[in-house]
């Protein structure tokens, strides 16, 4: 008989990760390997920079353009802050990328472009936040990696006590994702239920399933334990799922 | 053998290939079809994150870079009030 028990969740891992500063950390080496700026997509004139665009914008953000840092913080301040929500929590999110952004401010001049621009962001974030954890590990929740939410998915009630399926899993009449994502309505749906989510559970999507990056990368730059990466992207699912199952059913959320 | 339950947690691990009990796995697919429905809708909703963008309201780039000046200067004169 097979031991499946979900992974332990370890809340112990995150304090443990690195202690260089943002400029001497190496970047996770295949977040360079992607397409530049997935998620930027469909999101209108500046989403297809490419490298050769990059140097250029770099070259520019070392100059101290205004305009340069606007742009850069338009394509990826939400992305920081998710991140820097998991490891820090709410209450200190927008402070430590904040920091973050100085700190690209100060080092863009030397930054040598071994990873892309976007690589070196998530490290910096990532590790500013890190930084602050640790000075306020008392004051920080890390509530946002508790247990299963009631009504979710993997939660008793799916299931009759001999583990199966207490009634069917619902038919969707729509299976394609393309055509999926052509319901505007679903597309807003998910959207919301995206920024509803646990902190860490969001940013772990993000990273896993819209940034498509490695589960190394992600449990490097959250601070968590690759069994909980596992978790809590698992979770995530879920809860689109659902939210997937619903609009098949009535279509809206 | 695996039971509803537990293919559904590991369903993630299965999609992603991050888990040694893959045959045992197959073996209950193969004749389960609640299971297989749940495992294709999971895979969907992996598949549908993939081509998505994300829509939060954007950031306040203006505002965001304000603050960041605001700082910036703070630290370049520290100790003049
Ligand atoms: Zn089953």
């Amino acid at each position: 008989m097979a031991s499946v028990k979900l992974a332990q969740i370890n809340l112990h891992d995150s304090h443990e990760f690195n202690t260089s500063s943002p400029m001497t950390q190496s970047p996770p080496a295949s977040l360079e390997d992607k397409v530049p700026y997935p998620l930027l997509k469909n999101k209108g004139p500046h989403s297809g920079t490419g490298p050769a665009d990059e140097s250029e914008l770099i070259a520019r953000l070392a100059k101290g353009d205004d305009r340069a840092f606007r742009q850069v913080i338009a394509q990826h301040h939400s992305l920081m802050l998710s991140i820097a929500r998991a490891i820090v929590g709410d209450t200190f999110a927008d402070d430590v990328v904040q920091e973050a952004w100085v700190c690209v401010y100060n080092n863009v001049a030397n930054f040598e472009q071994r990873s892309s621009l976007k690589t070196w962001l998530v490290t910096i974030v990532s590790n500013q936040a890190k930084t602050r954890l640790r000075k306020e590990s008392r004051q920080v929740s890390l509530d946002q990696l508790d247990g299963e939410v009631s009504g979710s998915y993997l939660d008793g009630v799916h299931f009759k006590t001999d583990g199966h399926w207490q009634q069917a899993v619902p038919q969707w009449s729509v299976e394609s994702p393309d055509a999926l994502l052509e319901e505007q309505q679903l597309q807003s749906c998910i959207n919301r239920t995206l920024t509803l989510l646990p902190p860490a559970q969001k940013a772990a999507f993000i990273l896993r399933d819209i940034e498509q990056q490695s589960f190394e990368d992600i449990c490097h730059i959250l601070a968590v334990s690759a069994a909980n990466v596992r978790v809590l992207v698992h979770r995530a699912r879920l809860t689109l799922m659902q939210v997937i199952d619903r609009y098949q059913e009535t279509g809206s959320c | 053998m695996l039971n509803c339950k537990q293919v559904a947690t590991l369903a993630s691990d299965y999609l992603d290939n991050n888990t040694s009990l893959r045959w045992q796995i197959r073996l209950h697919l193969l004749m389960c079809a609640n299971c297989r429905r749940f495992i294709r809708h999971l895979q969907i909703t992996r598949d549908v994150g993939a081509r998505m963008a994300i829509n939060e309201p954007g950031a306040d780039a203006e505002a965001v870079w304000n603050k960041v000046q605001t700082r910036i200067k703070k630290e370049a004169q520290p100790d003049q009030e």
